[in-house]
């Protein structure tokens, strides 16, 4: 791509009401009222008609499917619209979150309940019960009515392996270990778990994706740097290796909300990690909200040091926006508190973007993005952040050139 | 005497809750419905740790959002609310607090710590507080030049913090201090000087405040620093029995000090055998030398799902009546 700083979504965008609602039971015109609203702005010209058509199914099965299209319809709209380039899967309308939805399509795995995450955020957490095979496809149909819809590049962002595994229980895997140290049976447990998830899941997702004419995937790697020890990143490596072996279509890593010493060491380990063509990373997080291009306002983007400095040749993918709540202050200039949300000015981002560039050398390599996926944000916050993010690319551009 | 059960933080929140707070975010419940449920199960954890035979009664901190945020909240200096950050090697996070000023206790209101109505009638009442050294260790110090004076100060407010508990009836505080063993979050693991800065922040704490301590270790191996963890002046220290080889453990002559065994996994979802928790518990004491002991989970049962955390507390009932008999 020869644009400089181009934009990218990481992957979710919260679920409209009327999506939600629709996968249980069938809606009324009321519930499409948001969504004729929302068809509005982002020029869904035949809106009428699909809802006309969704209200008058009466088949569960085709309402389902109806309204998991539409919202991903609506989803790459709303990045198209606020000038996004790269669409990736229309906020993953389509999965019930990154780590359930994958786990679902697993024989062997089974869903034990909810644990706490943060706040009021939680997860559905899995257990191997026994040795695990894929049951269906996880992200192909999702992937098949992106590619009718999809007016831009497209990413398709899949669950990476390692992440899999360390946020399910090892169940069957560690019960089947023998050594007398729980330490060490933890362990051999998440490698022998690790390696069957590589082989039995992911890597024919990806075949199928690829098959299906995928040409970048983005394998969402949080876990792995909240394990920074040696013996946890080499098998971080292997499984990334074993799973990108052999397929011809661009990878890259999102990783984010590292502990402290996290990138360092994911930064040690990128130039051993196969065809990975970008590293995704969070930021803006981490970074004060002031504008500036000094190291003191822009200190959340210190780590991007250490991946220079260990050789990691890919392209950056810049979180430049926060997406969680944020209650702090916010200096002139560089935004908006607004309630639970920040909605950074174009001109922090610019100063993010030309400050990384400063680091990383080659402006070439860098990708605008919000920290991670934008689904704890309202649609109008995630607009309005990603509308941003645009005008601040653009601004750098200008900057740069 | 069979060993005493105790919850060594927070407890996980029900289904039922689970679904009410995240109404609650979507607007679609009120935070007086969130309220009710809270109390009920609240009441729930109380219920079930009388029905397992606890000595000590804990509310369960069904309420607190992390680990730190009630203290975080009770001190002047700290900033939160802009940053997150990873609880560990765990899928769960923490406000991070931002040292920003001089730290002292702010403005404490128990109630952000404790449901102290609800456990009307018991007379041992237990609370699990972030220790000074992991607090200060968890924060971005933005004032502090020398680290040491950092550690001091939380340790006071902390001390501030005991006292105001104390008087709402708690008679046992944990301070956990994973960051003793575990700091997976630095380059370089900290030497016998931070050590013994941190050892100095619990005396401080402890120093003059009323009630019972037990210093709790847990994610990390506390084989080294068992010694000087029990030189402490506090009744007990904690250790995470998934994490710490058994046979590293030096004898600690037969030392009169409780030690909390976290012998159940609250990181895996497998439920311990009560006769194997028993046999570990006993090959601790023959090694250790130690006859005091309580059984508990290794840290909160939050990281498991509330159903597997109650049966892993039954596990430990009928572990301690297993060890009794044996």
């Amino acid at each position: 791509m020869t644009k400089l700083f181009p934009v990218q979504e990481i992957g979710s965008l919260a679920k409209p009401k009327w999506r939600t609602k629709g996968l249980r039971q069938r809606l009324s015109s009321q519930d499409l009222f948001e969504a004729e609203e929302w068809a509005e702005k982002l020029g869904i010209q035949d809106f009428h008609d699909r809802a006309k058509s969704l209200l008058n199914t009466g088949d569960d099965k085709e309402r389902v499917k109806a309204v998991l299209e539409l919202s991903t319809l609506y989803g790459l709209r709303l990045f198209e619209t606020t000038g996004v380039d790269n669409d990736g899967v229309g906020g993953e309308q389509q999965r019930v979150e990154m780590y359930e939805h994958v786990i679902k399509a697993v024989q062997g795995m089974n869903l034990l309940g909810h644990v706490h995450s943060f706040d009021n955020k939680y997860f559905n957490k899995g257990v191997a019960e026994s040795r695990i095979s894929r049951k269906h496809s996880v992200y192909v149909p999702e992937f098949l009515d992106v590619k009718k819809y999809a007016h831009r590049a497209v990413k398709v962002p899949i669950t990476g392996p390692y992440t899999l595994v360390d946020w399910s229980f090892s169940g069957y895997y560690i019960q089947k270990q023998h050594a007398s140290s729980p330490k060490t049976r933890k362990i051999d447990a998440k490698r022998e778990f690790l390696l069957d998830i590589v082989e039995q899941i992911i890597r024919p997702e990806i075949r199928d994706l690829v098959n299906a004419g995928a040409t970048w995937i983005q394998i969402d790697e949080p876990a792995v740097t909240t394990h920074p020890e040696p013996q946890e990143m080499e098998l971080f490596v292997e499984a990334w290796n074993e799973t990108v072996k052999g397929f011809n279509c661009k990878f890259s890593d999102h990783t984010c909300y590292p502990s402290e010493i996290g990138y360092k060491v994911l930064a040690e380990y990128a130039p051993k990690l196969d065809k990975c063509d970008q590293l995704a990373l969070e930021f803006a997080n981490r970074d004060t909200s002031r504008l500036g291009l000094d190291e003191d306002s822009r200190e959340g983007y210190s780590d991007l040091n250490h991946f220079v400095n260990a050789g990691y040749k890919g392209e950056f993918g810049l979180g430049v926006a926060h997406v969680h709540d944020f209650t702090g202050n916010v200096s002139s200039g560089a935004g908006q508190s607004v309630g639970r949300d920040l909605i950074e000015s174009p001109e922090l981002v610019r100063d993010r973007l030309l400050f990384a560039t400063k680091i990383v050398g080659d402006p070439g390599k860098i990708w605008a993005n919000p920290d991670c996926g934008l689904r704890t944000r309202t649609w109008d916050v995630a607009f309005a952040k990603l509308a941003n993010i645009t005008k601040g690319a653009e601004l750098a551009r200008e900057a740069y050139q | 005497m069979s060993p005493e059960i105790q919850l060594a933080g927070i407890h996980p929140r029900s289904e039922r809750l689970i679904d009410l707070t995240r109404s609650y975010e979507r607007a679609k419940a009120s935070w007086s419905q969130v309220e009710v449920q809270l109390e009920q199960e609240t009441k729930e954890v109380i219920k079930l740790q009388e029905s397992l035979g606890f000595g000590h009664f804990s509310d369960g901190s069904l309420a607190w959002q992390d680990q730190l945020r009630p203290v975080t909240r009770s001190l002047k200096g700290v900033e939160s609310g802009t940053r997150y950050s990873r609880w560990f090697d765990t899928n769960t996070f923490y406000q991070k607090p931002i040292i920003v000023g001089k730290t002292s206790a702010s403005d404490i209101d128990p109630k952000n710590f404790l449901r102290a109505e609800l456990l009307t009638g018991k007379r041992e009442r237990k609370i699990t507080l972030p220790g000074p050294y992991t607090f200060s260790q968890l924060s971005e110090n933005k004032h502090y030049k020398n680290y040491a004076d950092l550690l001091v100060d939380i340790a006071l407010a902390e001390r501030e913090i005991v006292q105001k508990l104390w008087n709402e009836g708690v008679t046992l505080f944990q301070l956990s201090e994973p960051c003793l063993v575990y700091q997976p979050y630095r380059e370089s693991f900290r030497d016998q000087s931070e050590v013994d800065l941190a050892l100095g922040a619990i005396r401080s704490v402890v120093k003059d405040s009323p009630g019972e301590f037990v210093v709790q270790t847990y994610f990390g191996d506390s084989a080294l620093l068992l010694p000087d963890l029990l030189d402490l002046p506090i009744s007990g220290v904690g250790i995470d029995l998934f994490e710490t080889d058994i046979s590293s453990l030096r004898e600690q002559e037969k030392t009169p000090k409780k030690l909390v065994l976290g012998v159940v996994d609250s990181r895996e979802s497998f439920v311990e055998n009560p006769s194997w928790i028993a046999d570990t518990a006993r090959k601790f004491s023959e090694k250790v030398g130690a006859h005091n002991l309580v059984f508990a989970s290794n840290s909160d049962l939050k990281f498991v799902p509330q159903e597997i955390a109650n049966q892993k507390l039954e596990a430990l009932s009928k572990a301690s009546k297993l060890f009794e008999r044996t």
